[in-house]
Order: structure tokens, then sequence, then C-alpha cells
């Protein structure tokens, strides 16, 4: 059984946005899942649709087979990182997350518990105003642990977190998967979560472009043929005619359409100097922009 | 439900805001204490008249909890803790049911300290000035618990106000304007009509209205003014559920 079961959803804000349209996915248990898209593409309005603070318009969302507000004690099933700013600055750190157990039934042993796994133990005692965007980042995600839950929705956890905190927070996910939980992960930088997640939902205006195992979209996805030459504007030319698609950067071309083969046997007939060439499998990145283009051209 | 009162009691405990209202509630109540000791001249008034001016200050307390009741609901949405709230309590009418019983409470409380905080100046100053300060009859017993009450309605009231406008700053200057000066200026022009509306009713509970020759700004029996409070607090809060269960928390 899916963990979590989006049926058709809709979300209209007022009369003319239209932030998520007939959106239907499913996430599979013990996995992480990261949904993707840019910004404003209708990925926090899904996740909070997902634990009921924002009403459908249309469709329905089951989390661990009932609606949301159905589930007994909730935050003890499902940790949700939805606003990292949703603490009072002038409580401390750990009243903040106090404040968030006693609401859920929660005893204050899981609150060092959890300040522990998000190693802000330190900072527990000052008030919340005094904390980084990366440390409230950490308590937002302490207070979505405290329930010990076995599902994990987390918007854009990355956001504020130096270089090192995004590794931490790999890490950090790839245990929580490893535990059996299930993860859903929201991210606009595609690059942060290529290395964590399993499955991917791709949004983009409020449509889900694309669902399944990463290994899989990545597969099926054009390849990329890179290369670089001193004469890059001619062959961008030539490589067009040929009907591939090329993005150019100074000397540098991405070709997507054409075998890394074809591209160098264009260059060859057309006098142009390669000073390399090299097929790459498509990331993720080129995966979204591939998908998104697709629906732009359709 | 006690998960939701123990929440709201350390909600309560771990901000500045509850002991800054306590703070302001102290001053009003000391303030026009201290002021009559000060300047009453020996022999002027009696104890009985002495006592009902130290505690004038009590009707400013109202106001304060009425403010604090706001922020407290309000405070939830200024400050995104209502995320979390409504993540543990998904029904959302609990949350202003029980946000709302709290702080009833914490009013009742708050004006009996400010009534015993009161009555302390008066015992221990008031002989300063050569007037013996008279121990409370009957009457003024009930004065007090009638204060109690509307001071924990009217805590309860600003809950629902802020649970219903959400806006801090608006609901608050709007509430105190309306309270203030619109709602006396319909009772002054339109009495009929002001005998009904909330704050006058509030007023009428506790009977200490000031500018009618009864000492009452209004028709209202105690009992009625008092089922009409309710009434209020009730509607308003009905409102203020209905339309959190459809309000998207964004």
């Amino acid at each position: 059984m899916a963990v979590i079961e989006a049926e058709h959803l809709s979300k209209r804000f007022g009369k003319k946005v239209l932030a998520v349209d007939d959106v239907s996915f499913s996430v599979e248990p013990g996995t992480i899942t990261g949904f993707l898209g840019p910004n404003g593409a209708g990925k926090t309005t899904t996740l909070r649709m997902i634990v009921d603070l924002v009403r459908p318009t249309a469709g329905s969302v089951r989390v661990l087979g009932s609606r949301y507000r159905d589930l007994t004690r909730p935050t003890t099933r499902v940790g949700a990182l939805l606003d990292a700013s949703g603490f009072h600055p002038g409580r401390s750190g750990v009243n903040a997350l106090r404040v968030v157990a006693a609401s859920a039934g929660i005893s204050y042993d899981r609150v060092d518990a959890a300040l522990e796994m998000v190693e802000l133990e330190g900072a527990a005692r000052r008030a919340v105003k005094g904390y980084s965007t990366g440390m409230k980042q950490r308590l937002a995600l302490a207070a979505a642990l405290l329930g010990d839950p076995e599902v994990l929705l987390l918007d854009e956890p990355a956001n504020g977190l130096d270089p090192e905190g995004i590794r931490w927070l790999r890490t950090f996910l790839r245990a929580r998967a490893a535990e059996g939980r299930t993860v859903l992960v929201s991210s606009h930088v595609l690059a942060e979560v290529e290395q964590t997640v399993d499955d991917i939902l791709i949004i983009s205006e409020g449509k889900l472009l694309a669902q399944g195992p990463i290994s899989e979209l990545t597969r099926t996805a054009q390849p990329v043929v890179r290369v670089r030459s001193p004469q890059a504007e001619k062959l961008e030319g030539l490589l067009v005619a040929k009907g591939a698609a090329v993005n150019r950067l100074g000397d540098a071309l991405a070709v997507r359409g054409l075998a890394g083969a074809e591209v160098g046997e264009v260059a060859q007939r057309g006098g142009v100097t390669l000073h390399e060439l090299f097929t790459e499998q498509p990331r993720l990145e080129d995966l979204f922009l591939q998908i998104a283009g697709t629906r732009r051209d359709a | 439900m006690s998960a939701l009162l123990r929440a709201e009691l350390l909600k309560l405990r771990s901000t500045r805001t509850a002991l800054g209202m306590g703070i302001a509630a102290a001053l009003v109540t000391v303030l026009p204490a201290v002021l009559l000791i000060a300047f009453l001249p020996k022999g002027t008034i009696g104890g009985d008249e002495a006592r009902s001016i130290l505690i004038a200050g009590s009707s400013l307390v109202t106001y304060i909890l009425l403010v604090f009741g706001i922020l407290g609901m309000t405070g939830e949405y200024r400050h995104g803790t209502i995320t979390y709230t409504y993540l543990a309590t998904p029904r959302r009418g609990r949350v202003i049911v029980v946000k709302l019983a709290v702080y009833a409470v914490v009013g009742c409380l708050a004006m009996l300290l400010a009534l015993l905080l009161a009555n302390l100046i008066g015992v221990v100053g008031l002989p300063i000035r050569g007037v013996s300060y008279p121990a409370p009859d009957g009457a003024a017993l009930a004065d007090y618990a009638r204060q109690i009450v509307t001071a924990g309605l009217i805590t309860a009231f600003g809950v629902a106000l802020g649970a219903l406008f959400r806006a801090q700053v608006v609901t608050v200057a709007g509430t105190l304007l309306w309270a203030l000066m619109v709602e006396p200026l319909i009772v002054a022009l339109k009495p009929h009509i002001g005998t009904w509306l909330p704050f006058n009713v509030f007023n009428q509970v506790i009977s200490l209205g000031i500018g009618t020759e009864s000492g009452v700004a209004g028709e209202l029996s105690r009992p009625e003014a008092l089922l009409v409070a309710i009434a209020y607090i009730a509607v308003f809060t009905v409102a203020a559920v209905f339309i959190s269960m459809r309000r998207d928390v964004t």
C-alpha cells in the first residue's frame, strides 16, 4: 500500500491562481522521494494539502490510508518540516519543541533526543530569534522528528544550510530511509537531492510532469553530448541544421538529439576542429529541463 | 484535550507576553492607588469611597486582558506557530475552544490578583492618610466576583476575536477603537442600541458603569447581561471555528 496517495489534487487560490492542477501520485513505503520543481511550481501547496493545512479545491489525498485529520496523534505518524520560521522568536529552542511535543502528547524526553539528532543541543536554551537560518531549519527538522514518525514530509529542508549542513542532511535522510521510514522531500535545487532520492516527482506550473524511480527516468532520457571547439558557433549551426537541440556557452556545446558519433561526423564533414567530445548520461537537471521543455513545446 | 491544555499553559509560561501583560495590569492597578494615597487630603473621603477609587484601575485591567486574549490567538498566526498547532491537532475547533478556556481562567486569576493588590495597597496605604480601610462587605465581595467573571469573559472574547480576524495589529487596534470610541459614542447617542453592544454588555455584568445615574450604562439586569455576554462569546467562537476550518494555513 502506498504511504501517500494523491488523486486529482487541485488547489486554486482566488480566481486567478491555480497553484496545483489535477495532480495524482503515490509515494511508496521506505523510499526517499524527491518532489522537484522550480519556485512557485506548487510543491509547498501540495505538501500542505497532504497534512490538511491547505484544503484542496478538488481531489483528495490520503496518508497512511487515511485523511491526515483522521489519524490518531498525527504527528507521531507523519512528521512535517514546512516552515522553518514557525517558532515564536522569544521562545528558547527547547521550549519551542516542548510546545510542539505537548500539543501532540509527546514526552519531553523526545525533545532532548530530537535536539541531539539535529546536533542543536548547545543552542537549545537560546531564544529562537538568535538562531541563524540554518539553525532554524535544524530546529524545524527536530520538530518534525519529535513524534518518531514513520513518514517525513520535508519542504526545502536544505534552505539556509551550508555545504556541510547539506551533506549532513543527505546522510540524515539516508539513515531515516535505512530505518524503513518514508521521506517525501521537496527541493528546487535539483543537484541537492540527486544523490539522495530513490524516486522523483517533477512538478511545474502546478502540473505533475513525471514520476518514477530516478534511475529509470534518467535512463529513458536522452544522453547529452558535450563538445568543445574553437569554432563552436559554426558547429552549433551545423548541429541545429541536423535537428539537434544545442545549448552553447562560450566554446562548449551541450547537444541533445544526436549520438556522440553523429556529432563527430557532422564536425568532421564541416571541417570543424574539436578539442573535446564525450557522451554524458543525463543528470537530474537535464532530465528536468528536457521534461519541462517537452511540455512547453507541446 | 489534556495535551492541548498542557501546551497552552507552556505557551503562556515560555514567552514574555504574559509577564509583560501582568506587569502592565499591576501598573494600572497600583498607579491610581498610589496617586490617591499620595494626594488625598486628610479626612476628605471615607473608606468605602477610597476603596472604589482604589479598584478603579481594574477597569483598565479588563482592557489589558482583552488585548492579552487577542494576542494569544493572533500571535499564533503572526509567528507561524499555528502550523505546528494545527499539525498536532487538525481538529481546529478544539484548539480554539481550549485556548479560549485557558485564557478565560487566566483572565479571572489576573483580575483576582489585581483586586488583591488594590486592596493590599488600601489596607497598607490609606491609614497613612488617616483613612481606615474597611474590610470588604458582602456587596463589595459580590462586585469583586462580578469583576473577576467579567475579566474571564472579556479575555475569552479577545481570543474569539483573534481567531476570527487573525491579523494582530488590525484586530488589537480595531477592537480598542471600537471599545473605547465607537461603542461609547453609540451608547451616548442611541442608548437603546448601545445597551446591546458587546463591551457595554460586559460593563453591565459588572454594573460599575460610569456616566449614568444608576451607575449602570444600560437597560439589562446583571443576569441578562451575563447571558448576552456569553452569547456574544459563543457566536464569535462558532464563527471563528467555522471560518478556521475552511481557512488555508499557508
